[in-house]
C-alpha cells in the first residue's frame, strides 16, 4: 500500500540534535529533508520539552519572526516562527519565560559559509507545559538515544556496518539505514561522550540529582574545560568589542570572530565551534540573525 | 530455461492466434523474454504477447498449467492437476428447473481451494481421485477464489503420481503477525467474542456466518468462521487452513469447513480480562501491519487539527458543515456537535486520531449545552478547540480503538482515552540499571 504517513516526531536531546551537520535534501517537492544526527536519527520533524529561557521578536509586528531558546539538560534547542507560523507567534509573543514548553517543529538548518552549520527547529506548535510533562519527555528521550547507542554498540563490532545485520538482530530497519548514512558522514566516532550524555540525563529526573551533579560538576570542570574559560572569555571579549567599536545591533558575523580567535589561538575549528555553542547554551551568547554572535546581557 | 519441448504447445498456440504474423522462433523469444527475464507467469505471457501483435487472447486454446496457491480468481482457460479431497452431490434450481450439481475440494502439492461442478461429469468422480482439469474457470467466493467447472471444461483422469501429496504444514503464527492475503495458517486463540450472522451468499441463498473477535497473547484479530463449528465464547481453539483478508488495512482471520478446528484446554491461554492488555501497539508497527483491531496505542497528542471542538454538522449526511453550508446540502440548520481530531506520535509514527461527542466531552469535562454557552458567550467556536489543546497537547495518552489504513494514512477511532500515567522516578532508574550493565 502506497500510504502518505506523517513524518515521526524525533525526541532527540539538544546536544545530539547540534551536533549534527548532515543534512539530506529532498529530491523533488514531495519528498521531505533529513538532518541525520552523530547517532543516525533522520530528523523532519521533532517533538521538544524543555525550558524556554529567552524569546523575542526580530522581525515586525506585521512581519513577526520570533527567536526562542529551549534547554533541555543537554544544551540549548533554537526555536523560530515566522509569519507562516502565526499561531506560535501569537503563542510566543504572550509566553514570560522562564517556563517549561513543549515545542513540535521541523529541523531546519543553515550554512553561512562552507564550514559552518547551524542547526534550529521551526515551529509548528508550542504550549506551555509542567515539569511532569518534561521529565516523560527526558524519560522518552532517552529511550530513544538507547536505542540508538544499542545499534552504535553493535555496529561497531562490524567490519563493514550491514543494516540488513542490524534488522537481524532485531533494529528497526529506518533506524538501522539512518546509522549507516551518519557513519559514511560523521567516520567513525567515540560515543561516551552521548553514553555520559544518557545516563546525566536520566539521573537529572532523580530527586538526589542536585547533590551529585554539583559533585560531577566540580569534577568535570577542573579535568576537562579547564582550558576552555580562557578562550570562553576570549570570544565574549572579542564578539563586544567588535559591538562597540563598530555599534553593531544585530551582532557580529560569525566568520569574522572565528577568524580573529583563530589567528590569535591555535585551535581547531571544531573547538571554536564547539566552545561558541557552549557559550550560546549557557546564554552567554546568541544569535540575533542567523550566522550573527551577540552578547548577552 | 524451459525446455523448448515444454514451450512447443505454447509456441504452436500463440501462432495459430496470431495468424503466423510471427515466426516461431520470434515467438520462443518473445516467450522467453516474458517468463525468463521478466519473470511473468506463462498464461500472461501468452496473453501479452498475443494482444501485443495485435491479435484475440481468446483464440488461445493451449491453457496453463497452474498451482491451486496461484489462483487469485476471476481467471479463465485454467488448467490443473489436482487430487479431489472432498466431493458432495447437490440439487439447485436453475429457472424453476432441478439441476444436479457437484462441489467439493481439490488439491495439489500447494494448497487446496473449493470447487463446483456445474455439468454433469464424464466420468465417475471420487475422494482421491487425480485429475487433469482443462479450461476451468476461477472466481472469488467469500473473498476466497474457488474453481468453477464448466460446459466448457474437461476432465480427464490421471496417474495419481502426477499430483505429489499435499505435504506443507500449515504455518504456525502469533496473531501480531497476520498479514494481508496469508493463506494455511494455524492458529491458536481464545475466542473473546462470537456471533452469528446470515449473508447473502450465491444465489441469494443465506450463508450462516460465525465472526466476532479471537485474542492471544500478542494480539487480537477480528475472525469470520464460515462453517459453524460449534464455537462459543471463551473457547480455545487451534484452527489449522485458515486465511487473511484484509478490511482497509485490517487483518482479518477467516476460515471454512476446509479448516481443520480443534477445541483446547481452557488453560493454554489466559483469561479474556487479561489478554485484554495485550494489544498496545507502536505506531511503526501499526503501519507495517496497515491497522488492528481493538488496539491500544500509547503515545503523545501533538497537534489538534481545525475541525475539532465545536463544530456543526448538515442534518442530512452529517458532513461537518462551513460557514453554515453543506458541501453538497448548501445552506442548512447546522446540528452542534463535539469531536477531536488529532495527531497522536509516539516517536516511531505518527497516526490521526478521532474522538466522538462524547470522548470529548469527557476530555473537556463540561457537555455539549454548556460548550454552545461558551461559544456564544466569545462569539467564537474556536474557543472549544482551544480548551481541547489545552487539555491534550503534549499529553501522554492511552487510547484504544480500531486502527484502519488509507491512502492518507492511519487512522484510528477511539473507543477509550486515558491520561497515561508514568513513574518517570522509577522508569529513570531502571533505565540507569540497564545501561549500567
Amino acid at each position: 500500500m502506497s500510504m502518505i504517513s506523517r513524518e515521526v516526531a524525533w525526541r532527540v536531546f539538544a546536544r545530539e540534535f547540534n551536533d549534527s551537520d548532515l543534512m539530506i535534501e529532498s529530491e523533488d517537492d514531495r519528498s521531505p529533508s533529513y538532518l541525520v544526527t552523530p547517532l543516525g536519527a533522520k530528523i523532519n520533524r521533532v517533538y521538544l520539552v524543555g525550558v524556554l529561557t529567552e524569546c523575542e521578536n526580530i522581525g515586525t509586528d506585521e512581519e513577526p519572526m520570533w527567536r526562542a531558546r529551549v534547554t533541555d539538560p543537554t544544551g540549548t534547542y533554537f526555536v523560530s516562527a515566522g509569519q507562516y507560523q502565526p499561531e506560535v507567534a501569537t503563542t510566543l509573543a504572550n509566553m514570560e519565560p522562564p517556563i517549561f514548553v513543549a515545542v513540535v517543529g521541523k529541523a531546519n538548518t543553515y550554512e553561512p559559509d562552507e564550514e559552518t552549520f547551524l542547526t534550529s527547529v521551526r515551529a509548528e506548535m508550542i504550549k506551555e507545559v509542567d515539569e511532569e510533562q518534561r521529565n516523560i519527555w527526558i524519560l522518552e528521550a532517552a529511550r530513544s538515544l538507547k536505542n540508538r547507542l544499542e545499534i552504535a554498540m553493535e555496529a561497531s563490532k562490524m567490519e563493514d556496518i550491514s543494516v540488513e545485520e542490524l534488522v537481524n538482530l532485531g533494529f528497526e530497519e529506518k533506524l538501522a539505514e539512518g546509522f549507516k548514512k551518519a557513519s559514511e558522514h560523521y567516520g567513525e566516532l567515540t560515543f561516551e561522550k552521548y553514553d555520559r550524555m544518557l545516563e546525566d540525563s536520566l539521573r537529572y529526573v532523580l530527586p538526589e540529582y542536585e547533590s551529585q551533579t554539583i559533585e560531577d560538576i566540580e569534577k568535570e570542570s577542573k579535568t576537562e574545560e579547564e582550558g576552555d574559560e580562557e578562550l570562553e572569555e576570549l570570544i565574549v571579549d572579542l564578539v563586544s568589542e567588535f559591538e562597540e567599536k563598530e555599534g553593531l545591533e544585530n551582532g557580529v558575523e560569525y566568520e569574522r570572530v572565528k577568524e580573529k580567535v583563530m589567528e590569535e589561538k591555535d585551535l581547531t575549528q571544531e573547538k571554536f565551534e564547539e566552545v561558541v555553542n557552549n557559550l550560546r547554551s549557557d546564554g552567554r551568547l546568541y544569535e540575533p540573525v542567523l550566522g550573527n554572535l551577540k552578547v548577552i546581557g | 530455461m524451459q525446455e523448448k519441448e515444454k514451450l512447443a504447445p505454447h509456441v504452436d498456440d500463440i501462432n495459430r492466434a496470431l495468424n503466423g504474423k510471427l515466426s516461431e522462433e520470434q515467438i520462443e523469444e518473445e516467450l522467453r523474454t516474458y517468463t525468463e527475464r521478466y519473470g511473468v507467469p506463462l498464461g500472461s505471457a501468452k496473453r501479452s504477447i498475443v494482444k501485443k501483435y495485435e491479435g484475440d487472447p481468446q483464440e488461445l486454446y493451449v491453457s496453463t498449467e497452474k498451482a491451486i496457491e496461484d489462483i487469485e480468481g476471476d481467471e479463465q482457460g485454467l488448467n490443473l492437476k489436482c487430487r479431489i479431497v472432498s466431493i458432495n452431490e447437490k440439487e439447485i434450481e436453475v429457472d424453476d428447473e432441478p439441476k444436479q450439481i457437484w462441489y467439493g475440494i481439490l488439491g495439489d502439492d500447494t494448497g487446496t481451494i473449493p470447487f463446483t461442478l456445474w455439468e454433469e461429469p464424464s466420468l465417475e468422480l471420487e475422494k482421491g481421485d487425480t485429475v487433469k482439469i482443462e479450461n476451468a474457470y476461477a472466481n472469488t467466493w467469500n473473498d476466497k477464489p474457488q474453481i468453477n467447472i464448466g460446459s466448457k471444461a474437461s476432465l480427464k483422469e490421471i496417474d495419481s503420481e502426477e499430483v505429489p501429496e499435499f505435504d506443507r504444514e500449515a504455518q504456525k503464527l502469533e496473531l501480531k503477525d497476520l498479514r494481508e492475503n496469508m493463506r494455511n495458517l494455524d492458529i491458536t486463540a481464545r475466542v473473546t467474542s462470537i456471533e452469528r450472522k446470515l449473508v447473502n451468499g450465491q444465489d441469494d441463498k443465506e450463508k450462516e456466518l460465525y465472526s466476532g473477535i479471537i485474542a492471544d497473547e500478542t494480539g487480537k484479530a477480528q475472525f469470520s468462521a464460515w462453517h459453524d463449528f460449534g464455537i462459543s465464547e471463551d473457547d480455545v481453539i487451534r484452527v489449522k487452513g485458515g486465511y487473511v483478508r484484509s478490511w482497509r488495512g485490517i487483518p482479518q482471520f477467516s476460515f471454512d469447513d476446509s479448516a481443520e478446528v480443534e477445541f483446547l484446554d481452557g488453560d493454554e491461554l489466559p483469561l479474556t480480562e487479561d489478554l485484554e492488555d495485550v494489544s498496545v501497539y507502536t505506531i511503526s508497527d501499526l503501519a507495517k501491519r496497515g491497522g488492528a483491531v481493538d488496539a491500544i496505542v500509547d503515545a503523545v497528542m501533538i497537534d489538534i487539527k481545525s475541525g475539532s471542538g465545536l463544530i456543526f454538522r448538515c442534518p442530512e449526511c452529517r458532513r461537518v458543515i462551513q460557514k453554515g453550508a453543506c458541501r453538497v446540502h448548501g445552506k442548512v440548520d447546522g446540528e452542534p456537535d463535539l469531536r477531536v481530531k488529532g495527531i497522536l506520535d509516539d516517536g516511531t509514527g505518527a497516526l490521526t486520531v478521532i474522538m466522538n461527542r462524547e470522548l470529548t466531552e469527557e476530555v473537556l469535562s463540561y457537555d455539549l449545552d454548556k460548550a454552545m454557552d461558551t461559544a456564544k458567550d466569545a462569539m467564537n467556536q474556536e474557543v472549544i478547540r482551544d480548551d481541547v489543546e489545552e487539555k491534550l497537547i503534549a499529553q501522554p495518552l492511552k487510547v484504544k480503538g480500531n486502527i484502519t489504513s488509507d491512502d492518507y494514512g492511519l487512522m484510528l477511532v477511539a473507543d477509550d482515552v486515558e491520561y497515561k500515567s508514568i513513574d518517570v522516578e522509577k522508569e529513570a532508574r531502571e533505565m540507569l540499571d540497564e545501561v549500567r550493565v
